[in-house]
């Protein structure tokens, strides 16, 4: 069983947590024109990658959003930082 | 004579008999004793049948490397099955049986299986019992399928604790290096955990004659005794079973017979692995006769329960181990003949009584054959844990290579099999010194099985797989050793592998001409040793496998004689009343329907969604247009995925320039309130959204009928009802008796409704007073099983029933927000892409029957009537209408607004039948009693 | 349709206290809890009680995340958005029950449930115990820790603990 790193609670046990995502996808702007190849890559390319991983949690206990950088191989975590950048 | 109980040495205690029986038969054995010991001790042999031929079996090994003696014991008047008798510790009154066989295992009327071992090869059945029909023959396969049977009683209180600990070094295994490390590691200031499977620590010591200058039952005691007064913790009769994700390791710790074993999750800083090794079997011909055991096997007997395996006995070794064993049983009076293995064919002679042994043409008589084809470690938690293994020519066995993070080996474990560089070892590594390199006295000749040699050489005892059957696997191509396990069932025995994948795995190697290291071995899978289901489901049984969220008013609902069922993780009313559920939904719904039905609509989700970007945020969540609905004001929506498919549906009302309440489906608001969390933070501005579910502060009563105003009125509640004052979809803040409460004309059921939510400890002075006001106007409580009713005659839907994962909401004929909002949502893009343009999508729509037709069933399907019949769609929601006297049913169907009128074809597990397709409303399509 | 009232013990949100040998259950109605949400609130409430800290008299503040805090038998307060401070305030009295657990071997208890200890802290007091949401900290002594667990899951919870408890 995984210890997670929330960046404002610290180690928890991986069931308090929700994989939301790798990082670096950005909505598009759909007030505009947004292309159905541009929108399918949003919704469905996933880069999951082997090894280091970037990707978006959610620490469910207190709802924090947050980057977590991990080894997919080894399960290593090695780094975790807020989402928001004000804070710490 | 027959006992083969030593009078002195041991640990067992003999001024403690036990009494206990197997097979029937009455037997005494001693405080310490396994079950096998106690056996062996009364010069038992035959202590079950092997899987498939019913051969006789004896004991191998004498610990967790036993596959063979399996029984079902009774204590207590309780049966418990298949306890591994190598590892059960004896008590006294215990009844045990053999498992497989029938009456017993001396005697078993399937015995003659064997006979036709030649048609029984590996695969068999995958090849004979395809014609005609596999169904023919699965009854009596399965009968024969199976060990030991499950009784009742014993699932009943059979439960785990869970405990979750931490420590710094963790070792696994209290024999000698264990010993030694966990002591040098809680002097040097660690805080260990040392666990041991025995009940006693000491591993294989107990048959040396001294240990650095000790006897073993001193040396062990000072060990422990050290490791306890330096603050480290030892934990017999618990074994390590499995190494998990970031250093956690399962430990399941037993308890008293008949007791499930507890539970420990420990998370260490440091695995130190020290669970020694186990001795290899030999392949031979009738090598898995009773009486050909494992040499170590059978010195642990000796040394731990004073059992002397056999009186005239041939030592069969390839290694430099066999002559200090031998030794010790010479010294405890037996006939010792040590055979090099090496020279030529072997074959034991005797079929259930052991005569002798066949080597290379000379036969040696012995009534016991003690095997040992050299030391196999332990490395299973290594590899749990992803460390790599390197074979090694001179142990000629896997050992440890490149480690885990934080973990090491040490001792047997490690190929380390000399005592004194064992400790050394040890020692080092506990205090983080340099280990000292691999070496040692230990000398072993390579011995592996020979293909196309004579005879029936078992290579797993419990599950019958012989060298033939590697012969035939790797014939048809089953090569890796993957497929040789799962093709032949090698490995999957009750010791998992322990005692024949070395065999199987060098057999396939020799059969292809390859070395062993280049065949490798299959996959280590937690748990090392079989565990009860119960020590993962922990305390989380009965009521709290599955708990339910249960409502404030349930007292209240229980004695309005309520009956209460699972409705999206709530206990809630399905109906009231004992008896005749259907009888009592009817009557609900026409209760409903005639003067008005009082729901508690409590799970239904208040989601409140606050600050200065709350409007933005959920017009942005919402699919319809929610930024121009006035305070006081209701609006009906969805909420999407990305990919546009409908997730929710519901109302949302606003409260205030900055504050919404989202009213999400019951059984949605977790999911809810953690989509609306995501996106809070993930693109807007979290300090200007905050989200507080209030689900549970408010409960919620429904009031529905053309009698719901009456019954509202008869509240004291500051407010005026009327239809103009307080028209359908809009909400009052008041109070009542000065408790504040929220009041909204919202509607599920097609008639007035008003829905009345106070904060849950006042909850049932408003029930009482709506139940007292309903009565005297023939209303009163409704379940959820008439509501759903009630709903779908007004053609309203429930998400997840009436709709699936690839419903958008035009297919619910609500088309114009995508036709016209301007604004950016959640699965915007997504409503203009092909597939949402598609004209076959499943479009809701509802369906009648001919007069005196059934209600259609729900989930059957609706089917073309081509020459290949293909599902269109199918029925959502079925029901016969109490209202309308006649059934209806909700459905989604490609094209389906298209076809109204038109007839269809239903097809339910080869039934067909027919409707005809019609708009989903059927009650009240003009809404007047609605908006009464 | 099936009916499962008889499955399920009745619940009427009236816990006896419980006593097993070095623990004691007890349920516990606070007065009052009221949710804040707002930027920075933990600055204006800093002594939020977080893991393992110990909160001490009638009132007091618990850190749930970041932005959000619950205060115990504070003052009363409007409920809604407050423009003027920028906070969002909801009454959450009846949303929550709460239990104290008391003796020395409640931490042992809570160690069945989730991976805990002392030695661990957290800035929150929120987390998962026996699979269930609670806010956990302790009140007015070492050995005394007091929990806060969903209403709809209140039953659950004083099951899983007292049955717990009685194994210990």
């Amino acid at each position: 069983m995984q210890l997670f790193p929330c960046p404002f609670c610290g180690p928890r046990d991986e069931r308090e947590f929700h994989f939301a995502g790798e990082i670096g996808k950005t909505r598009p702007d759909t007030t505009g024109e947004v292309s159905a190849e541009d929108w399918a890559r949003y919704l469905n390319t996933q880069r999951n990658e082997k090894g280091r991983v970037r990707e978006v949690w959610m620490h469910l206990t207190c709802s924090e959003l947050f980057v977590m950088e991990r080894d997919s191989v080894t399960m290593e975590v090695l780094s975790s930082t807020p989402l928001r950048e004000d804070v710490e | 004579m027959t006992s083969h109980r030593i009078t002195q040495g041991g640990l067992i205690d003999r001024s403690r008999p036990l009494r206990f029986s197997f097979d029937g038969k009455t037997y005494q054995g001693y405080e310490g004793d396994t079950l096998v010991s106690a056996l062996l001790a009364n010069g038992v042999r035959i202590m079950g049948r092997s899987f498939k031929y019913h051969r006789p079996r004896g004991p191998w090994g004498a610990w967790v490397d036993d596959p063979n003696a399996v029984f079902n014991v009774t204590l207590g008047g309780v049966e418990f099955p298949n306890c591994p008798g190598a590892t059960t510790m004896l008590r006294d009154g215990m009844v045990t049986r053999s498992v497989n066989a029938f009456p017993s295992a001396s005697f078993d009327l399937k015995g003659g299986l064997d006979l036709l071992h030649r048609w029984l090869g590996a695969g068999f059945y995958y090849k004979t019992f395809i014609w005609p029909d596999w169904h023919l023959f699965e009854p009596m396969i399965r009968r024969m399928a199976g060990l030991g049977a499950v009784s009742a009683e014993v699932i009943e209180g059979y439960a785990s604790d869970q405990m979750h600990d931490r420590c710094e070094v963790l070792i696994v295994g209290g024999g000698a290096a264990g010993l030694a490390a966990a002591r040098a590691a809680a002097e040097s200031g660690r805080d260990v955990v040392l666990v041991e499977d025995h009940d006693q620590a000491g591993g294989r010591l107990y048959q040396l004659d001294s240990v650095e200058g000790q006897t073993p039952q001193d040396w062990v005691a000072d060990q422990l005794a050290a490791i306890e007064a330096a603050g480290g913790r030892v934990m017999t009769r618990t074994t390590a079973f499995g190494v998990f994700d970031h250093r956690m390791v399962g430990l399941a710790q037993q308890g008293p017979f008949g007791y499930a074993p507890r539970l420990w999750r420990m998370r260490a800083d440091r695995i130190v692995l020290a669970s020694g090794a186990i001795d290899r079997p030999v392949t031979f011909a009738n090598n898995d006769r009773p009486g050909v055991m494992s040499l170590d096997g059978a010195c642990e007997w000796l040394a731990r329960y004073g059992v002397l395996a056999g009186r005239n006995i041939a030592v069969l070794s390839n290694n430099s181990f066999a002559a200090p064993a031998a030794r010790m049983l010479a010294e405890a009076g037996a006939e010792v003949t040590e055979i090099d293995p090496t020279t030529g064919p072997i074959r034991a002679l005797g079929s259930k009584r052991l005569k002798g042994i066949e080597v290379a043409g000379k036969r040696h008589p012995a009534d016991t054959i003690l095997v040992s084809g050299g030391m196999t470690p332990l490395v299973h938690l290594w590899r749990h844990a992803g460390g790599k293994l390197d074979w090694d020519e001179r142990t000629q066995a896997f050992l440890p290579g490149a480690a885990p993070e934080g973990m090491a080996a040490i001792g047997a474990a490690n190929g380390t099999f000399d005592l004194d560089q064992a400790l050394t070892e040890a020692r080092a590594v506990a205090r983080d010194e340099p280990r000292p390199d691999r070496a040692g006295d230990y000398r072993v000749k390579p011995l592996w099985p020979e293909p196309g040699s004579k005879g029936r050489q078992w290579i797993d005892f419990q599950h019958d797989v012989t060298l033939k059957d590697v012969e035939l696997a790797a014939r048809e191509n089953y090569v890796s050793v993957e497929h040789l396990k799962r093709y032949t069932t090698l490995g999957m025995a009750q010791d998992q592998g322990k005692t024949s994948n070395m065999a199987g795995l060098a057999a396939m190697a020799a059969i292809q001409g390859r070395p062993i290291p280049e065949v490798g071995t299959t996959t280590f899978r937690p748990p090392f040793v079989p565990q009860p289901i119960a020590l993962y489901s922990g305390p989380h049984a009965g009521q709290l496998y599955h708990p339910l969220k249960r409502l404030a008013l349930e007292p209240l609902h229980r004695a309005a004689d309520a009956a209460l069922g699972e409705y999206g993780g709530w206990l809630r009313p399905g109906w009231y009343g004992s008896g005749d559920p259907a009888g009592h939904v009817r009557a609900e719904v026409i209760k409903a329907r005639e003067t008005a039905g009082i729901l508690d609509a409590s799970p239904l989700g208040k989601v409140e969604v606050m600050g200065p970007d709350a409007e933005s945020f959920v017009n942005f969540i919402y699919y319809n247009t929610i930024k121009t609905l006035k305070p006081g004001h209701i609006r009906y929506g969805f909420m999407l995925t990305e990919r546009g498919n409908v997730m929710d549906d519901g109302v949302i009302a606003r409260l205030g320039p900055n504050r919404f309440v989202i009213s999400c489906s019951s059984s949605h608001t977790d999911h809810v309130r953690a989509h609306l969390e995501a996106w809070r933070q993930d693109g807007n501005d979290p300090d200007r959204i905050f989200i507080h579910d209030l689900t549970q502060q408010w409960s919620t009563l429904t009031v529905t009928g053309p009698k719901a105003r009456d019954i509202v009125a008869a509240l004291d509640m500051p407010l005026d009802l009327s239809a103009d004052a307080f028209p359908h979809m809009t909400l009052r803040e008041t109070t009542l008796n000065g408790t504040p409460v929220r009041v909204a004309r919202v509607s599920f059921t097609g008639d007035l409704s008003f829905e009345i939510s106070i904060r849950s400890s006042r909850a049932a002075d408003l029930w009482q007073a709506l139940c007292a006001a309903g009565e005297s106007v023939g209303a009163g409580p409704i379940g959820i099983e008439a509501l759903s009713v009630l709903r779908a005659e007004k053609g309203f839907i429930i998400i997840g029933k009436d709709t699936e994962g690839e419903t958008m909401p035009h297919d619910l004929g609500f088309g114009i927000p995508r036709q016209k909002k301007q604004a950016a949502f959640v699965g915007d893009r997504s409503l203009h892409m092909e597939v949402a343009n598609r004209d076959d999508r499943r479009q809701l729509v509802g369906f009648r029957v001919d007069p005196g037709a059934p209600p259609l069933p729900t989930g059957a399907h609706l089917i073309g009537d081509g020459d290949t019949p293909r599902s269109e769609g199918y029925v959502t929601s079925s029901y016969d209408s109490p209202t309308l006297g006649h059934p209806i049913a909700l459905g989604l169907l490609e094209r389906g607004a298209d076809r109204i009128g038109e007839r269809v074809a239903v097809w339910h597990l080869g039934q067909r039948s027919s409707a005809t397709v019609c708009a989903p409303c059927f009650f009240d399509p003009e809404g007047e009693r609605l908006n009464a | 349709m099936r009916d499962d009232r008889h499955r399920w013990t009745p619940y009427d949100g009236a816990w006896s206290p419980y006593e097993v040998g070095g623990i004691a259950i007890t349920p516990v109605t606070p007065e009052r809890q009221i949710l804040i949400s707002a930027p920075a609130v933990l600055s204006r409430h800093p002594g939020a009680i977080g893991w393992p800290d110990i909160a001490t008299g009638d009132s007091y503040a618990i850190s749930l995340r970041r932005d959000r805090v619950l205060l115990v038998n504070g003052p009363d307060m409007a409920e809604g958005w407050d423009d003027e401070i920028g906070q969002a305030v909801s009454d959450v009295t009846d949303a929550y029950s709460v239990f104290d657990l008391t003796g020395p071997k409640a931490l042992e208890l809570l160690k069945h449930g989730t991976e805990i200890g002392l030695q661990q802290p957290s800035r929150s007091a929120a987390r998962m115990l026996f699979g269930l949401g609670v806010f956990l900290y302790r009140h007015g002594a070492e050995d005394r820790f007091r929990l806060h667990v969903l209403r709809a899951q209140g039953q659950t919870a004083w099951q899983m603990l007292t049955g717990q408890a009685g194994r210990l």
